[in-house]
């Protein structure tokens, strides 16, 4: 929490009587504020000028925090707002109840070359089809225009090769933006700034966000877990609230996706740990028989899904 | 917003059918793993691509250079100038073929200035390897016509008495970031060679790439080789706009060469 000294800048009213007035309480920072007595500070405000700076700042606090709403709220937001949109694959679209939700965080779990970066490809031409927006943050260079050219061409029936063929999957590619990202850091600054973005923007209608991918999260957490304290698990549970935010307050859908480790029996388990387990909204388990083109996705963990509903012969590396 | 256009930059491998299953070669931008039993040939396809990277742009090939880093001393100097002779050899001949008409193309190209433009790093333990890394940064913008990296192999140091498992996965995890990282930024291949160990799967003994799950995910393409019957196979394992697919090569004295193919030309793209 920030010292009261490095706010002054930001709130003109934390000058510096007010500081000595703090101090002679023993608060030193936002949190020895938030910690103390109120009513015992109003009482010992000797003049009307520290009270009402008091009264200010406790306004600015109550200001922060989200509002709150009940439940019907809750309802209608979801109606308008938490749309799902399909992801352009039957078999998954299927299982999970028409396609990825708006304003959840779904992650794909799977060991190496089981389709995970194939899905996320493929939800990003589907989105992009549809006129959605996407954010692509690539960790492994897997991004492949090629790929999405693919798919495109696959779902419409027509030959490309022509004039407006290609117009138009040049449109569907400017609206998929992919950045790459090789550090949690920079994953945390493009992510603020697309808050930034988002908070500040006048929503046009066809430019909206509606998919943030993050391929791969787990290659940018892997590097800070267990390593010097607990900071490094603190940043993978910031990261996660982060984008769980980004997702409720700007109805994006977001897909994130994570690989496997050796487990206790010999059995693959997700990586990242315990703690994220409880993160995303909608857990997948990918697998690939071996060498074959056929993918099966089952459900680890979805809100209103049973799990272990498996879907599976879903040709996604034709 | 920007439109990611690809500018394809193939690296040959010298062996048509493996370039055809790689949709041309090895590309830049990404990170490609090649694993396969010690005796198949990663290091042999690591020197020919070392070699090929410098082909000059009038024979389709990049005019770059490269670098090659050797943890295993298994970089023969000899071997390389064998391999290089091979290549102008065969440039010599393409162009004698496409170019009768016109005056002959002469090959300006030297074995010696081949061997010149391959940057040779040995690397004698795990921190090195490391320390490595992080230096080429600096490396590459200096010497801004590299544009493949080979790393011959880059599990040695990690398998024998790494006492910290957590440790091992971080710093490998952080190494194939900064890999990753030169490789977009700088516009270049990164080729991995890896060794293979057996995995206990249910009840029997399989072989797969050393250093364990978590490495697996932190490249772009993977190359596995493997012996059918008599012959070298190369597989592609995992490639985000490949075709699963395998294609037969064979290693020879000029290098990597098709495995049926009598002609010793090499198919300029």
């Amino acid at each position: 929490m920030a010292p009261l000294n490095s706010l002054e800048k930001e709130y003109p009213l934390i000058d510096a009587n007010f500081q000595t007035f703090c101090a002679s309480h023993a608060i030193y920072s936002v949190e020895d504020f938030l910690l103390h007595d109120l009513d015992a500070l109003f009482a010992s405000a000797s003049n009307p000028s520290t009270s009402h700076r008091l009264k200010q700042l406790l306004s600015i606090i109550d200001a922060l925090h989200p509002p709150l709403i009940n439940g019907l709220q809750l309802m209608e937001d979801a109606k308008q707002n938490k749309h799902v949109l399909s992801t352009g694959c039957e078999g998954i679209d299927a299982l999970l109840g028409g396609g990825l939700r708006a304003g959840q965080l779904t992650e794909l779990v799977g060991p190496s070359s089981s389709g995970k970066t194939q899905v996320c490809l493929m939800s990003a031409s589907t989105f992009a089809k549809h006129k959605g927006s996407v954010i692509y943050l690539d960790t492994g260079n897997s991004f492949s225009p090629q790929r999405i050219a693919h798919f495109v061409g696959q779902s419409s029936d027509c030959v490309s090769g022509n004039q407006a063929d290609r117009r138009s999957l040049q449109k569907v590619l400017d609206r998929i933006i992919c950045y790459p990202v090789f550090d949690v850091y920079e994953m945390f600054d493009m992510l603020h700034q697309l808050k930034i973005n988002l908070t500040s923007e006048i929503v046009k209608s066809d430019r909206h966000v509606q998919l943030l991918i993050v391929d791969s999260i787990s290659s940018l957490i892997t590097p800070i877990l267990r390593g010097n304290g607990p900071q490094g698990h603190a940043l993978m549970i910031s990261a996660g609230f982060l984008l769980k935010k980004l997702a409720h307050e700007h109805n994006i859908a977001v897909l994130v996706t994570n690989h496997v480790v050796g487990g206790e029996d010999g059995n693959s388990k997700p990586a990242l740990g315990e703690s994220w387990k409880s993160v995303p909204h909608v857990r997948l388990l990918l697998s690939r028989d071996c060498g074959g083109n056929v993918c099966n996705i089952s459900i680890i963990k979805h809100p209103a899904m049973a799990s272990g509903r498996t879907a599976s012969s879903i040709r996604l590396f034709v | 917003m920007f439109n990611e256009e690809r500018f394809s930059s193939l690296i040959t491998t010298s062996c048509v059918d493996l370039d055809n299953i790689l949709g041309g070669g090895i590309n830049c931008k990404e990170v490609t793993e090649i694993g396969g039993v010690p005796g198949i040939g990663k290091t042999q396809i690591g020197i020919q691509l070392a070699v090929n990277v410098q082909i000059p742009l009038e024979y389709g090939g990049l005019g770059g250079k490269a670098i090659y880093i050797d943890t295993e001393g298994s970089f023969m100097v000899e071997r390389v100038l064998q391999i290089a002779e091979a290549c102008i050899e065969d440039m010599s001949e393409y162009s004698h073929h496409f170019h009768k008409d016109n005056q002959a193309y002469g090959v300006k190209m030297h074995p010696n200035s081949i061997l010149e433009n391959i940057f040779y790093f040995r690397v004698c333990s795990y921190t090195e390897q490391i320390a490595l890394v992080n230096y080429l940064d600096k490396f590459v913008t200096e010497h801004k016509d590299v544009k493949i990296i080979i790393i011959d192999s880059v599990t040695f140091h990690f398998r024998q008495d790494f006492d910290d498992m957590a440790l091992r996965t971080r710093l490998l995890g952080e190494m194939s970031l900064k890999l990753m990282k030169l490789a977009r930024n700088f516009c270049l291949a990164v080729v991995m060679l890896n060794q293979v160990t057996t995995k206990h799967i249910e009840g029997s003994f399989q072989l797969t790439l050393a250093l364990g799950d978590s490495w697996s995910h932190s490249c772009t393409n993977r190359i596995i080789l493997y012996w059918n019957g008599n012959e070298r196979h190369a597989y592609i394992d995992k490639s985000p706009s490949l075709k699963s697919a395998s294609a037969p090569y064979s290693v020879t004295s000029r290098g990597i060469r098709n495995s049926t193919s009598s002609s010793k030309r090499i198919k300029m793209v």
